[in-house]
């Protein structure tokens, strides 16, 4: 490339320094986003791993258990045959009152038999020996780590009071953990580690350990699986991560495919910014190709214009993307905490590879954005022959071709989303091809509109005519601009719709399921964990005056030999009670219940969709009695979990479980009783308890509360992409002011009032936005149905109904002609300082 | 062929019966229908004719800026109407330099720039092409003004620039589209003086669309375009 | 006795040495900072050695939680039916961190203890002395220690008494490059060391231990080195010690010998070597004769002479590797000459316990024996950098 010519490009960039400005913003908004969520998806993933290495360090295998743990003679037959490379852990969550509130790992470890696994205090001098003499032999002594304490102020001596179950129990700091890699200490920040024998008594696990982590070749692995007694599994380490990772895959995606779309409208963006200043450029784009500059030339120099301008923005996009990344963060791991696992990300961890990919996005999409527009100014005809863009026939005489490419790119979409299973990058992959289709009928959809426009407007006056014209005239410009919003107001309506049409089934849903008048659960109790409750705490309650029927649930984990772990939720002989809405069920609905009494289960519809089972298979679960088949007698709808669970009578679950725990239960008021009064009383009942007493009212409150805030980020997230829309009409309309100027000043000059000029102005672009919107709600409904009929059953397996929002697509309409007169208003400034003699003077 | 001096010379540039229809919506335009013309290296020739005469059609297919419907236009034996887009911005680029009536100087480039970027695109060397800008700023006197911008500069002065910009690759072929229509007469005269002596100085061949008649005058032959056809002769 | 020092010594030390230690061998640190915290603190609470003791076996032969510090030793000397040499080292050591024994906890493993053993076979034949060391907490059955019925263990390596008085033991040790199987009948009734009962240290009040032997045990059982098993028989001796005590500062190491004749008698001797190049006045040992009496040996009834050295290729440090020792007052004279020279014990802390072969006379008489010799604070590596 030419020096000289590419000066020509870059003085014209610090010529238009907003112009610049525009097409840097996109790229960074676009990339920021993307950055931000892949940067809060790859800290939760990173984190979710240095915990694994953490908690899991170097074992092979494991060996794991009920719901309860399982006897210690395990552990110490392994090593009285001479099994060194053991370790016992007993493992459970407290809440810690002095930590913030977080719900922490308490890891209880053997420090004899840690060497191998785990180094966290074993690597060099990062605990002193005073501090493990007294963690070794001084109950309830704990390590933190030292990045906690600092935080919130703690130090060696202080007590901490752990919240476990449904106790309180003082536990005393004599000692802190340090790495010396930052990213692993934060890993730290998340663990109490104290000694097995502590960890035994704090929750109540005396003689019991909740795993042991095994470093073993195959052989040994097999030889000590089959000596294993009923009840426990070996299971190799790997896969015990894998299975939590996939977790949240889906949930995962879902936000990537999200700042995807970000990118896509700011690509759009891109598109509009470097047309406009092709289209500014015109006039030297045809003195250079007189002069000889060819068009691949002119091609290329617009390509690298973007390519630079584009890396630019993408660096910027960097830094606000790791800036928003601390805000999706703490979403992300709020979610992930909420429905899935415990995790602690106190910091977003920078990945290089995300920053590269970010790079490499922002880059090639403006490139992308910017060919068009490229190959545009390289056909650019010499100077000598500047006339009236010949684009706008061109795109007129490619709309049959565009009309049909769109036909079929929505065919494919939809075969896609047809055919596409459960793999959720495939389906979203086949949204974004059905709605570039769609959005391809946008430039013949708005011809369409804006006749009618034309029809019905004409009345007003000239200007309304002129206003239409336009709009229809630089189809090339204002097709896009006009597509770009109608994409971003679509998604809001899309996602807005199916959040709504969610939670109103949810909702419904919670109102149909949750008979009881109150809940009592432990205060940690979340999904995905564990929680255990002391069943005398039932009878308790029982004994209280008005309490008319208690129904007590056992929820744990359990493994089943084709599904992997699962969720199973027991509940007391009158399982009737709290009913179920069955989607499928055999045989007699009515005998349901009874069935469950009699040994067999429930699964629910995302447990169903998941592991593709139904009414009428059977499922092998692991029991402590061995391994033992349950048919399956019917599917619930159920939304509290995407990883599913089965259903079981608790009666048939301790047949087989040697577990009389209970993770908590729901209390029924007899009619004549005042439901406060009684909840009171059971309160008064279960004080010295640490347990929480909801109401129905509450517990519902609560589980809507959580559903908003799994939504929040996808609501942040299409704040932005109106943002990039927003821009993208804005700087449309700039570029039409532009190739005008010649014809605004002649209407000045003709006597055309400022005012005049601006109506005209605020006219063209209230119809653009009109004309989004009008397109959005049908697009946008179309999204709705995909995100609702196809993405969720498929990749979360959840029934959801469809409610209609109707004040949506008011509020489409208002946000897109808002957002459009909104973006006219610079114009308008600009219209005021148009110098009509200059303009006139410009060819 | 007989030039205006009398002696004869090899014909430089051939029209051969070159028509060019334009499509304006459903209808056709013949714009020129079947020139033919000879020019010889070193003319001076001035094309005349009313608006809509095809005059500037016929510059801008010379200059390899659009291309014939039917014919042939040669140049020193190359057909240009056979040429594609990029081969004819290449043939543009070494033979030809071009004076705009708007003078079309590039707004971003100093004056120098504008006029050593035609050498650079021919690829001269950078020193190479210094020198030259330098000679030829000289010669239209504007040495002093070298590294303003153009907005800075009267007409006239940038039309000087454009002049010396055409020069600049050395090319064989000057085309000037009406380069006094946008100044004063006196200025336009001096131009059209500065213009004409340098491409004889250095043996160019130049082209000339104008309405004046003045100007028709002081070139060795004039062609009168009308309604697409060339009426040799005043 | 000299144990004691062993651990005492290395105690100290290994708190600095731990981190390095840590990095080059990732092995059991913790344990070893844990025990060597016990040197740095003082043994507040625990009883110590005093005064003299009535022997109640075979309860003593069990573990005393009142004291800080305890081992049982077995070495030996073995011969395979081919007549290929081997030596053993099994010992088991105990190490309270506060006195007594936990009881009022829910959990079965909350403990003060901490257990470890070493374990060693020398092969005469390969030139080769393979060592290992395990740690423990004592608890949860894991490990521990008692009188009635004598078992000591930790994990699958133990000393489990075959008849009640444990004169008869069944020992068990197993890792990756080794095992031992071995049946020890004590062919002599326990010998009580000191002066008194009491193996006195240094002149301070309680630097001090109770110290108890075997001194013969004819042992029959196998052995496995390199996946070879081998028939053996030999002699062992075991010690059982038992104190609160600490070092006087000036100490730099210690020599202890083990000796076994042919004539049916066995020596016991150990010096304490000061920093300044002296020996310890109270250094003493034991003669015991065919009948099972003994003599106590005070220090200059001894005449050590080293009469060469050995140097460590991997702990550098500078070891005697032959020794001439005279007891004018016993009529003895012997030359001891180690099995192989490396005998060098690469564990948390570096030592030096191997086998010997013993030639001299006694009362004029051509005797031969074996034996077994420990030395610490000649290495300037690692853990054993004297004090």
């Amino acid at each position: 490339m030419h020096l000289t010519l590419f000066k020509t490009i870059l003085r014209d960039q610090l010529h238009r320094p907003w112009l610049t400005l525009l097409l840097i913003l996109s790229v960074a908004l676009g990339v920021a986003v993307v950055v931000a969520v892949d940067l809060a998806n790859a800290s939760a993933t990173r984190a979710f791993q240095l915990s694994t290495e953490v908690i899991v360090g170097k074992a092979t295998h494991q060996i794991v258990g009920g719901a309860n743990g399982f006897d210690d003679s395990v552990y110490r037959n392994l090593r009285l045959q001479g099994f060194r490379n053991a370790a016992p852990i007993v493992e459970g969550y407290a809440g810690a009152k002095e930590l913030g509130g977080q719900t922490m790992r308490v890891l209880g470890i053997d420090l004899f038999a840690e060497p191998p696994f785990r180094t966290y205090i074993t690597a060099g001098t990062n605990v002193d020996v005073n501090a493990l003499t007294a963690f070794y032999t001084q109950p309830g002594a704990v390590l933190i780590s030292a990045d906690s304490a600092a935080r919130y102020n703690l130090k060696v001596g202080d007590t901490l009071t752990l919240q476990i179950g449904t106790q309180k129990k003082p536990v005393t700091i004599v000692g802190l953990m340090r790495q010396p890699n930052e990213v692993s200490s934060r890993v730290l920040e998340g663990l109490i580690l104290t000694d097995i024998a502590s960890a035994q008594e704090l929750f109540g696990l005396d003689g019991k350990l909740t795993r042991i982590d095994l470093i073993a070749t195959d052989e040994q692995a097999n030889k000590i699986a089959a000596a294993l007694p009923e009840g426990l599994r070996l299971v190799r380490a790997s896969e015990q991560a894998d299975t939590v990772t996939q977790l949240t895959a889906a949930f995962q995606l879902n936000l990537t495919a999200f700042s995807l779309l970000a990118l896509a409208v700011g690509m759009f963006l891109i598109y509009n910014t470097v047309m406009f200043s092709v289209v500014q450029r015109r006039r030297m784009l045809g003195i250079l190709r007189c002069v000889g500059v060819t068009g691949r030339e002119i091609f290329l120099l617009i390509m690298s214009e973007a390519a630079l301008l584009g890396l630019i923005g993408s660096l910027i996009g960097l830094g606000l993307g790791m800036l928003l990344g601390r805000l999706t963060v703490a979403l992300v791991t709020q979610t992930i905490n909420d429905l899935y696992f415990t995790l602690t990300v106190s910091d977003v961890n920078v990945d290089a590879f995300s920053l590269v990919k970010g790079l490499l996005l922002g880059i090639s999409s403006a490139l992308l954005a910017a060919a068009l527009p490229a190959y545009e100014a390289s056909a650019v005809p010499a100077v000598t022959v500047l006339q009236r863009s010949d684009l706008e026939d061109r795109i007129r005489r490619l709309l049959p071709r565009l009309n049909v490419i769109g036909a079929v790119l929505i065919v494919i979409g939809a075969a896609i989303l047809i055919f596409g299973q459960s793999n959720v990058a495939l389906l979203f992959g086949g949204i974004f091809i059905a709605l570039f289709g769609l959005v391809l009928y946008v430039p013949v959809v708005t011809i369409f509109l804006m006749r009618i426009a034309t029809a019905t407007l004409g009345r007003f006056g000239l200007i309304a005519r002129m206003a239409s014209r336009t709009v229809t005239q630089a189809l090339s410009r204002t097709s896009v601009a006009i597509a770009s919003l109608m994409v971003a107001v679509a998604v809001v309506i899309g996602v807005t719709v199916m959040i709504a049409s969610f939670r109103s089934t949810v909702e419904n849903w919670l109102a149909q399921t949750l008979n009881a008048d109150f809940y009592i659960t432990t205060p940690l109790a979340g999904a995905n964990r564990v929680v255990t409750m002391d069943p005398a705490l039932v009878e308790k309650a029982r004994a209280v005056e008005g309490v008319q029927n208690i129904e007590v649930l056992r929820s744990v984990t359990v493994r089943g030999l084709e599904t992997g772990d699962l969720r199973l939720n027991a509940t007391q002989g009158g399982v009737a009670r709290e009913s179920r809405i069955f989607r499928s069920y055999s045989g007699d609905p009515s005998k349901i219940y009874e069935q469950l009494n009699a040994g067999a289960i429930a699964i629910t519809e995302p447990f169903a969709n998941k592991h593709h089972v139904a009414e009428g298979d059977t499922l092998t679960l692991l029991t402590d009695k061995g391994a033992q088949s349950f048919p399956i007698v019917g599917v619930y709808y159920d939304y509290s979990s995407d990883q599913g669970s089965i259903l079981m009578s608790l009666d048939v679950y301790r047949k087989f479980w040697n577990d009389p725990k209970i993770s908590g239960f729901s209390v029924y008021v007899a009619p004549s009783y005042d439901v406060n009064q009684v909840e009171d009383a059971v309160r008064v009942a279960l004080s010295g308890n640490d347990v929480t007493v909801q109401s129905n009212r509450a517990l519902r409150d609560a589980a809507l509360v959580i559903f908003d805030r799994t939504f929040a980020i996808t609501r942040a997230l299409q704040v932005i992409a109106i943002a990039v829309a927003f821009i993208g009409i804005l700087s449309a309309l700039m570029a039409l002011q532009l190739e005008r100027t010649r014809e605004l000043g002649t209407l000045r000059a003709t006597g055309m009032t400022l005012r005049q000029l601006w109506r005209l102005t605020l006219l063209e672009s209230g119809l653009m936005g009109a004309a989004a919107g009008i397109l959005a709600i049908p697009v946008g409904l179309v999204l709705a149905a995909i995100l609702i009929y196809v993405i969720n059953l498929r990749s979360f397996g959840w029934t959801i109904f469809f409610t209609s929002v109707p004040e949506v697509y008011v509020q489409a309409l208002v946000v897109s002609i808002g957002a459009a007169l909104i973006a006219a208003i610079y114009p308008m400034v600009r219209l005021s300082h148009l110098q009509v003699i200059e303009a006139l003077r410009e060819e | 062929m007989v030039s205006a001096n009398g002696n004869i010379k090899e014909a430089f540039i051939r029209f051969g019966n070159v028509t060019k229809t334009f499509h304006e919506g459903d209808q056709e335009r013949a714009v020129l229908q079947g020139v033919n013309a000879e020019l010889a290296r070193g003319e001076f020739v001035a094309i005349v004719g009313r608006s809509g005469s095809g005059k500037s059609t016929l510059l801008n297919l010379l200059a390899g800026l659009d291309t014939p419907t039917h014919g042939d236009i040669f140049v020193d034996a190359i057909n240009i109407a056979k040429l594609n887009d990029n081969d004819r911005t290449l043939f543009r680029r070494k033979h030809i330099g071009f004076v705009f009536q708007f003078f079309n100087l590039i707004p971003t480039l100093t004056v120098r720039e504008n006029v050593l970027m035609t050498a650079e695109l021919a690829g001269w060397k950078e020193a190479d092409a210094q020198a030259q800008a330098n000679r030829l700023l000289d010669a239209v006197a504007l040495r002093e003004r070298a590294d303003v911008f153009p907005d800075k500069l009267s007409g006239g002065e940038q039309q000087r620039v454009a002049i010396a910009r055409a020069l600049c690759a050395d090319a064989e072929l000057i085309l000037a589209d009406e380069p006094t229509g946008n100044l004063d007469a006196e200025t336009g005269a001096k131009i059209l003086e500065l213009l004409v002596q340098l491409a004889r100085e250095k043996n160019k061949t130049l082209v000339m669309v104008t309405h004046s008649s003045e100007i028709a005058e002081q070139a060795d032959r004039v062609l009168r375009m009308e309604d697409g056809k060339l009426k040799v002769g005043n | 006795m000299r144990r004691i020092i062993v651990v005492i010594s290395v105690l100290a030390i290994v708190s600095i040495a731990a981190f390095f230690y840590w990095q080059s061998q990732q092995r059991a640190p913790v344990a070893t900072e844990i025990v060597a915290l016990q040197s740095a603190q003082g043994a507040e609470g625990f009883a110590r050695v005093t005064e003299p003791r009535e022997m109640q076996f075979p309860q003593d032969h069990g573990p005393h939680f009142d004291y800080q510090t305890e081992w049982w030793y077995y070495t030996g000397n073995l011969t395979a039916e081919d007549g290929r040499r081997f030596g053993y080292q099994l010992t088991f050591f105990r190490r309270g961190i506060s006195p007594g024994v936990v009881t009022a906890r829910a959990s079965d493993w909350a403990t003060n203890q901490i257990y470890f053993a070493h374990f060693a076979i020398t092969d005469e034949k390969n030139n080769s002395h393979n060592e290992a060391e395990i740690f423990e907490r004592g608890a949860a059955g894991l490990a521990g220690a008692s009188g009635e019925p004598f078992h000591v263990w930790i994990d699958n390596w133990s000393a489990t008494g075959s008849n009640p008085d444990a004169s008869a033991v069944k020992l068990l040790a197993d890792d990756a490059k080794m095992a031992l199987d071995l049946n020890l009948n004590a062919s002599k009734p326990p010998v009580v060391h000191g002066e008194n009962g009491v193996s006195q240290k240094t002149e301070t009040k309680g630097n001090a231990s109770y110290y108890v032997s075997f001194t013969r045990m004819p042992t029959t059982g196998t052995i496995r080195i390199n996946g070879e098993n081998f028939s053996v028989t030999g002699d062992s001796w075991f010690d059982h010690e038992w104190g609160t005590t600490a070092l006087g500062e000036n100490a730099a190491g210690w020599d202890w010998f083990s000796i076994q004749l042919d004539s049916d008698q066995e020596l016991m001797f150990f010096q304490i070597r000061n920093k300044d190049g002296s020996i310890e006045l109270l250094s003493s040992g034991t003669l015991v004769e065919a009948d099972g009496s003994t003599k106590y040996l005070k220090r200059d009834e001894v005449k050590i002479s080293v009469l060469d050295t050995w140097t460590s290729p991997v702990s550098g440090g500078k070891y005697p590797s032959k020794w001439r020792v005279e007891i004018p007052s016993a009529n003895l004279d012997l030359t001891l000459t180690p099995l192989i020279a490396d005998q060098e014990m690469r564990v948390s802390f570096t030592y030096w316990e191997g086998a010997v072969d013993v030639k001299g006379t006694s009362n004029g008489k051509n005797v031969r024996g074996q034996g077994y010799v420990e030395m610490t604070g000649y290495g300037n590596a690692r853990g054993d950098v004297g004090y």
